[in-house]
């Protein structure tokens, strides 16, 4: 079997397929239904984690250290771990409706973004993998607070009208929502400091190598000011005695979705395929083939 | 075999009468060994709810099996209750019937929230019970485990179960478990002490609630009431302070207690708590306007609640049907098996006894007509057709009858004809 034949396009397909098939979670319950989503599930990360293994063996680099583009993909293939992992545990959850937007939006940004390796510092392999896995343990934590902010709000609208969840498409309580949600963005705030603390070390070591990294890169500037929205809210939920699980989740919904738009948006504004916004976070893109064959060699 | 139930239920008899059949936990060894001494050639199984007291006898044959009259009596002189008081309120079973009825109460299609799934418990547990007083026997043990089997299948085969239909329980089940993820660290304010309240009130407790205020106008039925679910009075003057701090209000005064300005005030004051508001009154006790007051507010009114459990009631009875397929098919099954257990030994005997026949009429034709040996495997064919066409008809009516239960007049004549021993 060629598996250098599986490209983005194999497993975007199969998630937007389960995508399909969560929705109709809303006509009832179905064991038919529910083995599909699985099985597409399963396959879509099958193929998800062979394309990741496939671009790890040809760069000789893990995919958080590679590309914009293989940086994207780890955080969608989180998401899809967790998707599978909280659907197998719970037949009526229904958070493939809410989740697996974001994976499909990320997913699909990645044709946008840059595909080749930053080889910069490369000799600081450690501090920069600490610094790429600090900040994608951090963006899912915020992916898991919008998510579960999403549920909330849908829940608490829910209770409001007087409707029942239908068979199939259970969501948990508002209060373990609003619970989970503030645990969520507790854990993640703390990991995007560190991983924009990391991100600040390695600069200034570079510039003692004369390896000059300017801070003020349009990517280091929107992600300080995106991570500023969600430190506001970090310091504002432990500040403030009383807050209402709607106040947290309308505001991580907010800040995580300033959050994960400026991240993503940055990437593929820099991505020069549609746009060329300067960066040095960001190598030139070079076509899959040709970089694949470059790197045979 | 012999099967026989007699029941008194919530269809066929009030509570009162009920309540004065129900066996209590801590009588139930003695009902036994009253039963067992008078029975003592009986499998019996004491089946007793809130909503049945139900005695289940089985007997190997007819002779002292216990009538519907001995086991009737058999209660009247246990709760030393006269017959004639509860004779008429009492529905009798026999054989297929019983299997059918046991199966409608395990799969819950008896009970009087349909679809309910405590009964099967229940169930299970009269069944141990009697399993530990020695009580229960071959054809009981198969009789109740078919009858699990059953329950399960209607469970995962059908919808019978799905949605809630009393208006506590959709409160409490539905929307109370939505909103919150535990009760045991809630305030429950109770106002006013009608029987919604305190039905609803159960349903709280199940949930683990344990801290619960009581406020009513009367300060002794408040009193009352929190006595018996371990909860406190609170005066009614302080009505708006708990209002403030509860997180679950269960109101049934049906007195307009509460406006818009007033809650208003008392949120103001004790903050925009997550509070969920049951109001159970007719006429209501909060104003409607107070559900759009703020997010956090979620207010529910007795119409709210009672729309939902017409759905999900109309939702279930589109089920019973399947489930009383199930049924028909499971009491079918298990008759044939009872009654091939009972039939079984005298047809292999009566088939036996007419091969022996044939085998020594044939032998003796052989020895005496030695030419006929060539030809012996033909005679021997058209020999065993003719005795299965002879005893096709006695054995399809016997097959026919033992669907209903066994057919011990059938069987004893068939004994007696054929001299088949024991």
């Amino acid at each position: 079997m060629n598996f250098s034949r599986i490209g983005v396009g194999c497993f975007l397909a199969t998630y937007a397929v389960v995508f399909g098939l969560e929705w109709l979670r809303l006509i009832g319950r179905s064991k038919i239904n529910r083995a599909l989503i699985l099985l597409g599930g399963a396959i879509g990360l099958a193929t998800h984690t062979t394309y990741l293994i496939i671009r790890n063996s040809a760069t000789h680099l893990t995919p958080l250290l590679s590309s914009s583009q293989d940086w994207l993909l780890v955080l969608a293939w989180l998401a899809v771990v967790s998707y599978l992992f909280l659907t197998v545990m719970d037949r009526d959850l229904a958070i493939g409706v809410f989740i697996l937007p974001i994976v499909l939006i990320l997913t699909t940004a990645t044709y946008f973004v840059s595909d080749a390796p930053n080889r910069r510092l490369d000799s600081l392999q450690g501090w920069k993998m600490l610094h790429a896995a600090l900040l994608v343990l951090g963006m899912l934590g915020v992916l898991v607070g919008f998510v579960l902010s999403m549920m909330y709000l849908v829940q608490q609208w829910r209770l409001r009208h007087r409707h029942l969840s239908p068979a199939g498409f259970g969501l948990p309580n508002l209060e373990k929502l609003a619970r989970l949600n503030r645990w969520a963005i507790m854990i993640a705030v703390p990991l995007l400091t560190l991983g924009m603390g990391t991100g600040v070390g390695l600069g200034l070591y570079a510039k003692t190598r004369k390896e000059s990294i300017p801070f003020n890169d349009p990517v280091i500037i929107g992600s300080s000011i995106a991570w500023l929205a969600m430190f506001v809210l970090f310091i504002w939920l432990i500040t403030t005695p009383r807050t209402t699980g709607r106040q947290v989740a309308s505001l991580t919904l907010w800040a995580a979705g300033f959050l994960m738009f400026t991240l993503v948006g940055l990437q593929v504004a820099t991505g020069k395929k549609i746009f060329d916004l300067k960066t040095w976070h960001v190598q030139a893109p070079v076509s899959q083939d040709l970089w694949l064959a470059r790197h045979a060699r | 075999m012999n099967l026989q139930l007699v029941t008194c239920n919530h269809q066929t008899s009030a509570l009162d009468i009920r309540e004065r059949l129900a066996f209590q936990p801590q009588r139930l060894g003695e009902a036994y060994a009253t039963l067992r001494a008078r029975f003592p050639e009986s499998e019996l199984i004491v089946l007793s709810t809130c909503n049945r007291v139900e005695l289940y006898a089985a007997h190997e044959g007819t002779e002292h099996a216990p009538g519907h009259r001995e086991l009737a009596e058999f209660l009247a002189e246990f709760h030393k209750v006269p017959l004639r008081d509860f004779f008429d309120d009492l529905q009798e079973h026999t054989g297929a019937e019983v299997v059918r009825h046991l199966f409608q109460v395990a799969g819950s299609l008896d009970s009087m929230v349909l679809g309910e799934p405590q009964i099967v418990a229940q169930v299970r547990d009269a069944y141990r019970q009697a399993q530990e007083k020695e009580s229960s026997g071959p054809i009981t043990s198969s009789l109740f485990e078919r009858a699990f089997n059953v329950s399960k299948r209607i469970r995962t085969e059908t919808r019978l179960a799905e949605g809630r239909v009393s208006i506590a329980s959709v409160a409490v089940g539905e929307f109370g478990k939505t909103i919150f993820e535990r009760f045991d660290d809630k305030q429950v304010l109770i106002i006013g002490a009608g029987q919604m309240a305190e039905e609803t009130l159960r349903y709280l407790r199940d949930e683990g609630a344990k801290e619960i205020l009581v406020a009513n106008r009367t300060q002794e039925r408040a009193e009352k009431l929190a006595a018996e679910w371990g909860g406190k009075a609170v005066p009614w003057e302080f009505l708006d302070q708990f209002l403030g701090t509860a997180d679950i209000i269960v109101s049934t005064t049906g007195a307009n207690l509460v406006d818009l300005e007033r809650f208003r005030r008392i949120r103001k004051k004790y903050g925009e708590k997550t509070t969920f508001i049951l109001d159970l009154g007719a006429p209501r006790d909060f104003s409607p306007k107070i559900g759009d007051l703020d997010e956090n507010v979620f207010l529910f009114c007795i119409d709210d609640l009672q729309k939902i459990c017409d759905e999900n009631r109309k939702s279930r009875l589109k089920e019973v049907e399947k489930a009383q397929a199930i049924i028909d098919q499971e009491t079918e099954s298990f008759m044939k098996d009872l009654s091939h257990r009972a039939t079984g030994p005298i047809v292999k005997r009566l088939r036996e006894q007419w091969r022996d026949v044939v085998d020594s009429e044939t032998d003796r034709l052989f020895k005496k007509l030695p030419h006929l040996e060539r030809d012996r495997s033909e005679i021997e064919k058209s020999i065993e057709r003719m005795v299965n066409k002879l005893l096709h008809p006695p054995l399809e009516v016997l097959r026919d009858e033992s669907r209903e239960g066994s057919p011990h007049g059938l069987l004893d004549a068939l004994k007696r004809l054929f001299r088949i021993g024991d």
